[in-house]
């Protein structure tokens, strides 16, 4: 099939979950990534900036989180979850519920009269960093393209 | 009986002899391959060994050993198994002589083959 097909990217026979995880940790590395810098720089276009990456990064979870279900019932047959399986699953809910708990905080900053985002986001922020990526590293694993050799 | 006889005799019976045992040999090696089932290993996203040759009527027993699920089937879809978890097995027995080819449907990069002779 032509790569360039419409239909190769519609009725790829492999699993969506992998091509759209992607979305999600790239943004939220990104609006976190930009936090810092807005932070540091005091810039108003920055914060603004991480506030749409987060917008994005919370958005393009859902379609993530629904994919990686469906793999788990479709393509595993609802398998009885365990060991790798389980972990991802888990890290990876975990990682969906603290981007938007991180972008609910970014969004009611928006709508104070300061626009004043709370300190306490930055240790959440960056403890949910390495939860993402263990979460995506586990996700290698499954997915056979982290395999050692 | 003299030896010149004797001699005749031996040299006759020895090739009979040996047909005798070669045949015997290839029976009870078929009777065994028949009787043996073919063992195959899931392990690093890999099936050991990639090639398998067996007789007719082999029963096959794929055993996954790695810490991920897998399956096993075949390209033209004579046997499919259920996701393996880890230590599950399936088997299959091969009553048609023919290469068949498969892979892991959760990996399609996990490929090997049989060869039923």
């Amino acid at each position: 099939m032509n790569p360039f097909d419409p239909r190769s990217v519609l009725l790829a026979k492999h699993a969506q979950h992998v091509v759209l995880i992607h979305f999600p940790i790239a943004l939220f590395v990104a609006g976190v990534t930009f936090d810092l810098l807005a932070a540091w720089k005091k810039s108003r276009e920055l914060a603004t900036a991480v506030y749409y990456n987060l917008t994005a990064a919370a958005i393009s979870t859902v379609p993530a989180a629904a994919t990686g279900l469906l793999a788990w019932q479709w393509q595993l047959e609802g398998k009885h979850l365990k060991g790798v399986l389980l972990l991802h699953m888990v890290f990876g809910l975990l990682s969906t519920a603290l981007i938007w708990l991180i972008w609910w905080l970014h969004s009611r900053a928006r709508h104070r009269p300061d626009g004043s985002l709370p300190r306490y986001r930055f240790p959440i922020e960056l403890l949910s960093l390495p939860l993402v990526a263990l979460t995506g590293h586990l996700g290698g694993f499954l997915s056979g393209v982290n395999i050692p050799g | 009986m003299n030896n010149r006889r004797l001699a005749s005799m031996i040299l006759v019976l020895l090739p009979v002899l040996v047909v005798l045992i070669f045949l015997g040999h290839k029976k009870a090696q078929a009777g065994t391959a028949a009787a043996a089932p073919g063992v195959i290993k899931i392990d690093n996203f890999s099936f050991t060994p990639a090639t398998l040759t067996v007789p007719v009527g082999t029963t096959i027993t794929w055993t996954n050993s790695d810490d991920i699920p897998h399956t096993v089937v075949s390209d033209d879809k004579t046997f499919k198994s259920k996701v393996l978890d880890t230590d599950e097995k399936f088997s299959y027995t091969f009553t048609k002589p023919g290469t068949y080819s498969y892979f892991c449907s959760v990996h399609p990069k996990m490929t090997a083959k049989i060869v039923v002779q």
